[in-house]
């Protein structure tokens, strides 16, 4: 019996670590993350308005804007010709935009999408799971995904003018630049 | 500190033995000489007692210390009454920014609180620190005391030292005339007859009776640690789940991150009569049954699919009512609660031609991924926009105010005999307030006067046999609890130990005689009197007849 002392000991010693440092561990990690500017966004892959899948990967190596949209929310509608516009100026240049619209009928996005002249790709998110993901609280949100694939800057409600999205694609390109 | 270990019976005892192994003789007198003696554990060191621990032993002393582990349970106490001034974030469904709802509803004292971390007292570091280190402390607290106390107990010598008889606390010494055998024998007899075990050396004798009863501590002690770890089990993903799903009657939704979807085909809810209710009550909605009709699907493909719809396969169907949940492969899905929401599902209207004044139809219109194309008699009718929750932006132009189907309009394109080639516009609401006609009409004559119709066409949907809509959400809450047997299991092994603790005492009686002097000792780990009453009984039945009351050792000392 006194042979097996020391080995029990270091085995119960051993699960001790094992079991209580993960259930302790678990406590630290518990809380729910948050995107913010240095994260990475997570994945998608959510079709365009032709029923084309994009995914998030794909986009990596290149200046990103994301713009969670609806056309039930006025900022939404109302910041759509000037992502519109600096997508123009902006897209031979190297970036992309795209718009992830919160989970609503195509037809209704179509018929917007059309109205305000938007060319960028359009995705359909279903049943709010990209925007749950993403854990928004507000619309419009836009994220500037640098060229590394980490989120550069977060623009919570809106709308923003072209100002406001110009001088972020400006910072996008000087961290493109810089690596 | 060294300690001569060896008793004059010659027995070697281990560092922290307290009455010797084999003889019982004290070893270590740290009480006075004549007072009961300290039988805990029958005197055996505790395992891990050593005379140079090292790290790891002292460690292992730390979590062996029973002192200890009354103070870590103290602490754990007061951490989880603290945890109760307040409610915990965790029983919130929603909840967006805690530290200003704690601020805002609890005051300076709320916020204090939230900003310690009070409020999520049992998922916290240091909470679930404390309940490793009381679940540490029970299994090596356990361990180390049950092997040296089973090893004492199943090698007992009958002949026991003479001052370990003297200092029971039951004790009886007095000449006897009998020879010590015969004597001997008479008591054994009777001490079988109470279902005592009896063993015998010539004229010393050892009768026990319940020794299982000590190793109830021991089961309970198991039972906790099973329900400890069950309870820690519950913090695996996949171990546990709660979660809320809303559903409006006819709509189908994923139990999110699962691979089920739950549709609620009906709900219904039943109210207390008025001549049920109190006085007090009357004339109140008291809600007396609720259901929801609910089926469960898993999806067989496309569920990630962007593209196409995923296929969903029935499982399961149940009513679910409140404590009747459905459960499909613990999966569980309770009635949480219910609110009263007008929502159209779908609608039959007709197509009115005013000018002939016939009607085509009906047409099934669904609220929710309507169709793009009808057709309706000769004429065919493309959807060209949707509006769930009408409304209109700053600009004038229409727009839908939330996603929700609150107010929902159609525009279609008409085509057909007798019509343009590009077609005629025409809105329709199909909720029937009086507001939204004449929504509807002003839609229409703008339409007309701007070109887009010529003002022919309208829509009905007549009977309300031809409207289908829900009337009530229902909120369903959706658990999986896989370790819930565990704790039961840990619970009823608990309750096992402590039955075999509370209810059966482990009793020794031993006597020895020395030249015509008879000396008993019996110990009993509680009831005291129990075995003194059986003492005395077996005495008189030997013909040695005494109170019992004179056989208590203790009534010298106190």
């Amino acid at each position: 019996m006194k042979r097996y002392r020391k080995p029990i000991q270091y085995i119960i010693l051993a699960l001790v670590v094992l079991i209580g440092g993960y259930a302790v561990g678990r406590s630290f990690f518990e809380t729910k993350e948050v995107l913010k500017p240095g994260s990475e966004p997570p994945a998608f892959a959510l079709a365009d308005l032709q029923n084309e899948v994009h995914e998030l990967e794909s986009y990596k190596g290149k200046p990103l804007i994301i713009n969670f949209w609806g056309t039930f929310c006025p900022p939404c509608r109302n910041e759509m010709p000037a992502l519109q516009h600096e997508y123009e100026k902006w897209k031979d240049q190297g970036l992309e935009l795209i718009g992830i619209n919160l989970s609503e009928d195509r037809l209704a996005v179509q018929r917007f999408a059309d109205s305000v002249g938007a060319n960028f790709p359009i995705l359909l998110d279903r049943n709010k799971k990209t925007e749950k993901q993403y854990g928004l609280k507000e619309y419009p949100t836009t994220y500037f995904i640098a060229p590394d694939g980490k989120i550069q800057d977060i623009v919570v409600g809106g709308p923003m003018s072209e100002e406001d999205i110009e001088i972020r694609i400006q910072r996008l390109f000087d961290a493109s630049s810089r690596t | 500190m060294f300690q001569n270990t060896k008793c004059e019976c010659g027995h070697q005892n281990p560092t922290g033995t307290v009455l010797c192994e084999s003889c019982g003789k004290p070893l270590i007198e740290d009480l006075p000489l004549d007072s009961p003696l300290e039988m805990r554990y029958d005197g055996v060191a505790r395992r891990s007692q050593k005379a140079n621990p090292d790290l790891i032993d002292r460690v292992w002393n730390f979590f062996s210390s029973v002192k200890i582990a009354v103070w870590l349970i103290v602490i754990t106490l007061i951490g989880a009454a603290i945890g109760t001034i307040y409610p915990q974030e965790s029983s919130f469904i929603n909840m967006d920014d805690a530290a200003q709802y704690y601020k805002d509803t609890y005051g300076v004292w709320g916020l204090i609180y939230q900003a310690l971390g009070f409020s999520r007292t049992y998922e916290s570091w240091w909470f679930v620190g404390l309940l490793v280190m009381i679940g540490t402390s029970l299994v090596i607290c356990s361990l180390d005391r049950v092997l040296p106390l089973y090893k004492a107990l199943s090698k007992q010598q009958i002949r026991k030292h003479l001052t370990f008889l003297t200092r029971q606390q039951t004790v009886y010494t007095s000449p006897i005339e009998l020879d010590p055998e015969e004597w001997t024998e008479k008591l054994a007899k009777q001490l079988k007859k109470k279902r005592y075990r009896v063993h015998r050396d010539g004229d010393a004798l050892l009768a026990e009776k319940n020794r299982f009863s000590r190793w109830g501590p021991y089961i309970n002690h198991i039972g906790l640690i099973v329900f400890l770890l069950a309870v820690l089990a519950r913090g695996v993903p996949a171990w546990h789940m709660d979660q809320y799903v809303t559903l409006d009657e006819g709509q189908t939704k994923q139990i999110p991150n699962t691979n089920y979807y739950v549709k609620n085909e009906k709900f219904t809810v039943d109210f207390y009569k008025d001549e049920e209710l109190p006085d007090s009550l009357k004339g109140t909605n008291r809600a007396k049954l609720f259901e929801t009709k609910a089926v469960l699907y898993t999806c067989t493909a496309y569920c990630d699919d962007p593209v196409k719809d995923p296929v969903l396969a029935e499982v399961d169907r149940h009513d679910i009512q409140v404590n009747s949940p459905l459960s499909y492969q613990g999966l569980k899905l309770y009635q949480y609660n219910y609110e009263p929401k007008v929502h159209l599902i779908s609608v039959k209207p007709m197509l009115i031609d005013s000018q002939t004044g016939e009607s085509y139809g009906p047409f099934e219109l669904p609220m929710a991924n309507p169709p793009l194309t009808y057709s309706v008699g000769p004429y065919t009718l493309k959807l060209s926009d949707v509006f769930p929750d009408f409304g209109m932006d700053e600009q004038n132009r229409p727009m839908t105010k939330s996603r929700d189907p609150n107010n929902p309009a159609f525009v279609f394109i008409v085509t057909g005999p007798g019509l343009p080639e590009t077609g005629e516009f025409y809105i329709y609401f199909p909720l029937p307030t009086a507001e939204d006609k004449l929504l509807e009409q002003q839609i229409n004559a703008s339409f007309q006067k701007s070109g887009n119709n010529s003002g022919r066409f309208s829509f009905e949907v007549g009977k309300m046999e031809n409207v289908e809509f829900s009337q009530y959400t229902t909120y369903l809450n959706v658990r999986v609890d896989r370790a819930m047997p565990f704790v039961w299991v840990g619970a009823g092994i608990s309750m096992i130990g402590l039955i075999m603790g509370f209810y059966w005492q482990h009793r020794r009686i031993w006597t020895r005689i020395d030249d015509g002097v008879l000396t008993l000792g019996a110990h009993t780990n509680k009831n005291t009197y129990g075995v003194r009453s059986e003492v005395a009984s077996a005495l008189k039945n030997t013909g040695i007849v005494v109170d019992q009351k004179a056989l208590d050792n203790r009534r010298n000392t106190r």
